[in-house]
C-alpha cells in the first residue's frame, strides 16, 4: 500500500537529489525557508489578520521540507500532481492538520510499542515478539479505521488526483470485509496478547481462555503431524473450578469417542499446552504478515508526505504574513523564462518585509548575463529565480504574480562568496575544481546559475575563463544565468551577439535612476561600459558630497 | 561379471586411507571441499585414494561416462535423496527412547529402502548402459528385488505404512483439557486464512516436532489412542522383530559409493554453467612400456649420487631408465590389454589445451587458461618467471590434471591427453614454517627424500610437481642440488614440473622444457605461461600511466 502523495506512481525515496545540494542550500539561503516550513503562524482568534506569534518549531516538518525540496520533479505532470494536492490542503487546512496529527499519533503509538527496537527484540519465536506483532496488527487495524473515517469526513473537499485515489485505495485495500475478518482474527487470538501479562491473576473474576480445535495425523515416529486449524477463539469466562466444566467439555464431544488429558498448572504438560497455543497464534499471525507488510511502510510514508504539505501550508502563511503574492508556477518549455513581480522569498523572511519584485519576459534565450552596479540587487535577482525554480520543481507555489519556466532537474549554482574572492591561486583552483565537477554532471536539461564566478583571479584572466566555460556550456545546451563583474567577458559576448534578436543571449542590468539611485530592479540593458570601481569610489569617497547636496 | 563395488573391480579399503600428501599442495582440499558442499553429503574420503590400477581407472571412467550421459544422473540423484531419507529414519530410530517409536521409525526406514531401490530399478530398466559397473549393478539389483523374501517384506511394510497414514485425529484444547478423538476436520480456519491472504504459504507446525521423543502430552494422547487401535500397533512391533536386519550390504555400499560420481557430476555441471571447461582425458600408455625414446646405455644407481656436471649426469640417469625399463617390461602384456583406446604410443605426447587451476576457479577467482605440451623426448618443465606471476598456479593445474585423470573423472581443461601415471608426487616449500636456514633445508630434504623414494617403487611412473626447492640455500648450492634432484627423476623416467627462480636449471638438456610466466608490454602480469627463455621487460613507469597520474593527463582532466 502506497500513500503516493508526492509521486503519482511511487513512494518517497531518498534518491535523485540535486548535485552538491549543500552548495545549493548555501547559495540560495534555503535553510531559512526550511526553518519557516517548521513553524506555524499563529493568528488571533478573533482578528484573523493579527499575527500573535510563531508556533513551536517542528523539526520533522523542517527536515521533511528540506528532503523533499532537494529532490526535483522531472515532469510537468509530476509538478501539477503536487500542486493539486497542495490546493486541496490549502482549501481544507483542517483536513491536513488532522491527517498530520493522526499519522503522528499512529507512529507515536508504534514507537511506544517499540517500533525502532521491534524488529530486533529477541528471536522471532519469543512470546514477546509474538505479542508485539499482535499489538502491531491491532494498531494497524485501528489506525486504518481512523484514517478511513478521516478521509470519509472530508471526502467532499478532496478534488486532487492524489487524495482522491488515496481514499479509493484505502477503501479497497482495507475494505469493510477485510476489517471485519481482521477483527475476527484479533478477537480469536486476543487470549494470547492480552492475557499473558496477568496470567497469574487467576483470582481476577474474568479470564481469557483459548479454545483451539485442530486436526492432525500420525507422523513418523508416532509424532503428531500435518496439523489443520479448525477453530480458534477467545472465551472470556468467569473463573471457575475446572472440575465443574467437565460436563460441558464432555457434552461437546458426546457423539465421539474421546479421551481427555488434564492439564495442571505449572506442570510440564502445561508448558506443552502453552507451546501449542503459541504455535497456533504464531501461525495465524504469520499468515497475516501480508497485511502488516503492506502497511508497514505506509504510515511513516503517509506521515512524511503529509508533513511536506503541512510545511508548505506554513510557508504560505509566512508569505501571507508579509503580504507576498504567490502563484502556482507553470512548468513549460525550457525556452521560456517569464515572470511578473518575482520576489526573493528568503530575503522577505529574513528581513521581515516585502522585497522589490522583478518582471521579466525572456523567450528563447539560453544565456542571461546580468551586469551592473554593486548592491543593485543583481544577486538578489539571481537568487529569486533560483529559489522560485527549486520551489517550482518540488511542486510548491512561488513568490510571484506569475512564473513560467522550464524544468531543469539538473540544476546548479556556482556562487563566489564575497569573503572567498581574495585573489589567490588556491581559491581559483577550488573554483575551477567545483566547475569541473559540475561539468561532469551537466546534461541537456541543465540550468546553472553563475554568481560572480571566476572573480578570484584578475579581471582579464577571469574573463577568458568565463568566456570559454560559458561558451562551452551553452553550446552543450545548458541554460546559463550569469551575474558578473567581468566586463571584458560581458562585452565580448555582447559584441558577438550584436543586435541579432536570435542570438540566444539576453543582457540585463541593475536599474538606476538618473540621480544614480538604485531601484533594485533589473532592466534589459547592454552591459555597463564603466566598471564598478567608479561606483565604489562614489560609495566610499563621494558619500559626503552627496550628503552635502541633500 | 559379479558386482561388488561401483568404484573398483576389486575390494578397496578406502575407508582406512588418509589424505594423500599431495592433496594440500595441489589445493585439492579446497576443490574437494567445494564438491562436498555442493553435494551436501560427506564424500571426501572417496577422493583420498587412487583406483588400484589403470584397469580400475578405466572401470570408473566408463561408469562416469554413463552417469554423465542422458538422465542417469537425475535418476541417481532421486535415488540418493530417497536413501538419504532412509539414513535419516535410521538415525532417528537410534535417537528415540520408546520401543514403539523405534519400531515405527524402523518401518519408515524399510519403506524408504524399498522405495529407493524399487524406483531405481524401474527408472534404470531400459537405459542403454555401457559401463561394466552399471550393467553388473543392474543385474544384481534385478535379481535381489525379484527374490521372495524381499517381496514379502516390501508388501508388509507398505500395508502398515498405509494404515498409519490413514489415521485422522481431532484435538480439542479447551478449559485446561485436551481431548483426542478419531475423525476428520474441515480445516475451516485454515481456509478462512487462505481466503483472506491467498498464497501466504504458512503452515501450522507441531510445537513438539523439535523433540524426536514423544513429549508428555503426546504420550498421554497416544496411550489413549493405542487402546483403541491395538492391532495396528501389534503389527508394527512384529514387523520390527522380524525384519530388524533387512538391508543388503552390497546395495548399501552402492548407495554410498555412487556419491563419488554424483558429487563430481553436480560440481562439474555447476562449473560448466559458470563457463569453466571440462573434458574426458585421452589416456596414453606409459612410455616406459618399451617406448622410452631417449635411452642411453649405462647402469648403476649410485652414479646419480656422484655426478655433478650435466654431462656425467646424463649417463647416470640413463642407466636407471634402462633398469626400470627392464622391470616394467614384465607388465607389458596386461597393461596393453586394458589400454585399447590409447593413441599410438609413438605419437603420444602429454598435452592439454585450456588448462586451468580448478581450486582458483572454485574460489570464484579469475583463472587464466594455458596450453601446454611435452613433445616426444621432453620430460620435465622448468618454470621460471616473476613472483606472483602464476607459476605455482600453473604447476598446480598440471598436478590436478594428472590427479583427476587418475581418479577416472573429467579434467579441468578444454582437451587433454595424459599418461597413465602410477602416482602424483609433490614437494612445496612450507612458507609458514618458522624454521630458517639449515633447519628448514633439513626439513625440505627429508620430505624430498620421501618422494624420491616413492618414485623408486616397483613399476612406478610418477608425475612430480616441485615448487621452489632450497630457497634458503645459497644459489650455487641450490643450483647443484636442484640439478641432482632433476637427474634423479629424469633417470626414473618420471614426468613433472619444477618451479624455480634458478633459470639456469633448464640448461641445454633437450629433455627439459623451459617455461616462463609472461608479462605484457607494460610489465603487467598476464598469468600466462609459455615456452620462452627471454627476460620480459619490467617497466615500473608504466604503472604510473595506468593510474592516469602523468602531468599531461592531469591537465586534461582538470581543464
Amino acid at each position: 500500500m502506497n500513500a503516493n502523495l508526492l509521486y503519482r506512481d511511487g513512494e518517497w525515496t531518498e534518491g535523485g537529489r540535486y548535485f552538491e545540494e549543500r552548495a545549493l542550500i548555501q547559495d540560495l539561503g534555503l535553510n531559512t525557508l526550511f526553518w519557516a516550513a517548521g513553524r506555524d503562524v499563529l493568528r488571533d482568534e478573533k482578528d484573523k489578520d493579527r499575527i500573535i506569534a510563531l508556533g513551536e518549531p517542528d523539526a520533522f516538518l523542517e527536515s521533511t521540507m528540506k528532503k523533499v525540496m532537494l529532490v526535483p520533479l522531472e515532469t510537468e505532470d509530476g509538478i501539477r500532481y503536487r500542486q493539486e494536492i497542495l490546493q486541496d490542503c490549502l482549501a481544507s487546512e483542517a483536513f491536513l492538520y488532522e491527517l498530520y496529527a493522526c499519522t503522528k499519533g499512529i507512529l507515536d503509538a508504534w514507537d511506544k510499542l517499540g517500533r525502532k527496537a521491534g524488529s530486533k527484540t529477541g528471536s522471532r519465536n519469543s512470546a514477546r515478539s509474538l505479542i508485539y506483532e499482535i499489538h502491531i496488527m491491532q494498531l494497524f487495524v485501528d489506525s486504518l479505521s481512523k484514517l478511513k473515517a478521516l478521509f470519509g469526513k472530508y471526502a467532499g473537499g478532496l478534488r486532487s488526483r492524489g487524495l482522491v485515489s488515496l481514499k479509493a485505495r484505502l477503501d479497497a485495500e482495507f475494505s469493510g470485509e477485510k476489517e471485519e475478518a481482521l477483527r475476527k482474527i484479533l478477537k480469536g487470538i486476543a487470549f494470547y496478547a492480552n492475557d499473558k501479562e496477568h496470567e497469574d491473576g487467576v483470582t481476577a473474576r474474568m479470564v481469557n481462555k483459548p479454545r483451539i480445535v485442530l486436526g492432525c495425523s500420525l507422523g513418523d515416529g508416532l509424532k503428531l503431524g500435518d496439523f489443520h486449524l479448525e477453530e480458534v477463539d477467545t472465551d472470556t469466562k468467569r473463573y471457575r473450578n475446572p472440575a465443574s466444566l467437565l460436563s460441558r467439555a464432555q457434552g461437546y464431544f458426546s457423539e465421539r469417542t474421546k479421551t481427555l488429558v488434564n492439564i495442571q498448572r505449572g506442570t510440564e504438560l502445561a508448558a506443552q499446552a502453552e507451546s501449542l497455543e503459541f504455535n497456533t497464534v504464531r501461525y495465524i499471525v504469520a499468515c497475516c504478515e501480508p497485511f502488516v507488510n503492506a502497511f508497514n511502510g505506509f504510515f511513516s510514508q503517509l506521515h512524511m508526505q503529509a508533513a511536506f504539505y503541512r510545511g508548505a501550508v506554513n510557508l504560505m502563511h509566512h508569505m501571507e504574513r508579509y503580504q507576498l503574492r504567490s502563484c502556482y508556477p507553470r512548468a513549460g518549455s525550457r525556452e521560456a523564462l517569464c515572470f511578473r513581480e518575482l520576489k526573493e522569498f528568503v530575503m522577505g523572511l529574513e528581513q521581515h518585509r516585502n522585497p522589490v519584485g522583478n518582471t521579466c519576459n525572456i523567450e528563447g534565450k539560453d544565456l542571461l548575463i546580468v551586469t551592473g552596479a554593486n548592491q543593485g540587487g543583481k544577486s538578489t535577482f539571481l537568487r529569486s529565480i533560483g529559489i522560485a525554480q527549486v520551489m517550482m520543481q518540488c511542486g510548491l507555489f512561488v513568490a510571484a504574480e506569475s512564473y513560467e519556466s522550464g524544468i531543469f532537474p539538473s540544476f546548479f549554482t556556482h556562487f563566489t562568496r564575497r569573503e572567498d574572492s581574495a585573489m589567490n591561486s588556491g581559491r581559483l583552483d577550488e573554483e575551477l575544481g567545483r566547475m569541473s565537477r559540475i561539468v561532469d554532471h551537466v546534461g541537456a536539461d541543465s540550468m546553472i546559475l553563475l554568481n560572480e564566478s571566476f572573480a578570484s583571479t584578475t579581471e582579464k584572466e577571469g574573463s577568458v575563463i568565463a568566456y570559454d566555460v560559458v561558451k562551452a556550456l551553452t553550446e552543450a545546451g545548458v541554460k546559463v544565468l550569469a551575474v558578473t563583474h567581468l566586463l571584458s567577458f560581458a562585452r565580448k559576448v555582447y559584441e558577438e551577439a550584436g543586435t541579432d534578436p536570435d542570438s540566444g543571449v539576453e543582457f540585463l542590468s541593475a536599474q538606476r535612476t538618473e540621480e544614480g539611485r538604485r531601484t533594485f530592479r533589473m532592466i534589459q540593458h547592454a552591459p555597463e561600459l564603466t566598471s564598478f570601481g567608479l561606483d565604489l569610489y562614489e560609495e566610499l569617497i563621494g558619500t559626503q558630497f552627496i550628503l552635502h547636496t541633500d | 561379471m559379479e558386482f561388488t563395488s561401483i568404484l573398483d573391480m576389486e575390494e578397496s579399503a578406502y575407508k582406512e586411507k588418509r589424505r594423500p600428501a599431495f592433496y594440500q599442495d595441489l589445493n585439492l582440499d579446497q576443490v574437494i571441499e567445494r564438491i562436498r558442499l555442493d553435494w551436501g553429503e560427506e564424500v571426501s574420503s572417496f577422493y583420498y585414494y587412487f583406483p588400484a590400477n589403470s584397469g580400475c581407472e578405466d572401470y570408473r571412467r566408463e561408469v562416469f561416462a554413463d552417469v554423465k550421459a542422458g538422465n542417469l544422473y537425475d535418476i541417481l540423484c532421486g535415488f540418493s535423496g530417497r536413501m538419504k531419507r532412509r539414513r535419516e529414519a535410521c538415525a532417528w530410530k537410534g535417537e528415540v527412547k520408546e520401543n514403539l517409536q523405534r519400531a515405527v521409525w524402523h518401518l519408515r526406514e524399510v519403506g524408504c529402502y524399498c522405495e529407493a531401490f524399487g524406483q531405481l530399478l524401474e527408472d534404470m530398466g531400459k537405459l542403454p548402459l555401457k559401463s561394466r559397473g552399471m550393467q553388473a549393478f543392474r543385474a544384481y539389483l534385478d535379481r535381489y528385488l525379484s527374490g521372495t523374501s524381499y517381496a514379502e517384506m516390501q508388501s508388509r511394510a507398505s500395508r502398515l505404512l498405509k494404515d498409519m497414514g490413514d489415521f485422522r485425529l481431532v484435538l480439542t484444547y479447551e478449559n485446561n483439557r485436551i481431548a483426542i478423538a478419531q475423525g476428520e476436520v474441515a480445516g475451516s480456519f485454515d481456509d478462512f486464512l487462505e481466503k483472506l491472504f491467498p498464497g501466504h504459504g504458512k503452515h501450522l507446525v507441531s510445537p513438539f516436532a523439535a523433540d524426536v521423543n514423544l513429549v508428555e502430552l503426546e504420550e498421554g494422547l497416544m496411550k489413549a489412542f493405542r487402546k483403541r487401535n491395538p492391532e495396528f500397533f501389534r503389527g508394527v512391533e512384529d514387523f520390527y522383530e522380524k525384519y530388524g536386519n533387512y538391508a543388503d550390504d552390497c546395495l548399501i555400499r552402492f548407495a554410498s559409493e555412487i556419491g563419488f560420481y554424483l558429487s563430481f557430476c553436480r560440481f562439474e555441471r555447476k562449473m560448466r554453467e559458470r563457463g569453466y571447461a571440462f573434458c574426458e582425458p585421452v589416456m596414453l600408455a606409459s612410455p616406459m612400456d618399451g617406448n622410452e625414446d631417449s635411452i642411453d646405455n649405462g647402469r648403476n644407481n649410485e652414479n646419480t649420487g656422484n655426478c655433478i656436471s650435466g654431462g656425467n649426469c646424463r649417463n647416470g640417469m640413463a642407466s636407471i631408465t634402462a633398469d626400470i625399463r627392464k622391470d616394467s617390461s614384465k607388465k607389458d602384456g596386461e597393461m596393453k590389454d586394458s589400454a585399447v583406446k590409447d593413441s599410438a604410443v609413438k605419437d603420444s605426447t602429454m598435452q592439454a589445451q585450456g588448462l586451468y587451476d580448478l581450486a582458483l576457479a572454485c574460489a570464484g577467482r579469475e583463472v587464466v587458461a594455458n596450453d601446454t605440451i611435452l613433445y616426444p623426448g621432453e620430460k620435465f618443465f622448468i618454470l621460471t618467471g616473476p613472483n606472483q606471476g602464476g607459476k605455482t598456479t600453473f604447476a598446480r593445474s598440471l598436478g590436478q590434471l594428472v590427479y583427476f585423470a587418475k581418479m577416472g573423472l573429467d579434467v579441468p581443461a578444454a582437451s587433454a591427453e595424459v599418461y597413465r601415471f602410477t602416482n602424483v608426487l609433490t614437494h612445496f616449500s612450507v612458507e609458514e614454517s618458522v624454521e630458517t636456514g639449515r633447519g628448514k633445508l633439513r626439513e625440505e630434504l627429508e620430505r624430498l627424500a620421501n618422494i624420491m623414494a616413492a618414485s623408486l617403487e616397483d613399476g612406478a611412473f610418477v608425475f612430480v610437481v616441485i615448487n621452489e626447492l632450497f630457497t634458503t640455500a645459497a644459489n650455487y648450492d641450490a643450483g647443484i642440488m636442484g640439478k641432482r634432484v632433476l637427474e634423479h627423476f629424469l633417470a626414473k623416467g618420471s614426468r613433472g614440473i619444477y618451479v624455480t627462480h634458478l633459470s639456469e636449471l633448464a640448461g641445454e638438456d633437450p629433455r627439459l622444457v623451459s617455461l616462463r610466466a609472461l608479462l605484457d608490454e607494460n610489465g603487467t602480469r598476464t598469468f600466462r605461461v609459455d615456452r620462452s627463455r627471454e627476460e620480459a621487460p619490467a617497466d615500473a613507469g608504466s604503472l604510473v600511466g595506468k593510474h592516469g597520474l602523468t602531468y599531461r593527463q592531469l591537465k586534461e582532466r582538470l581543464a
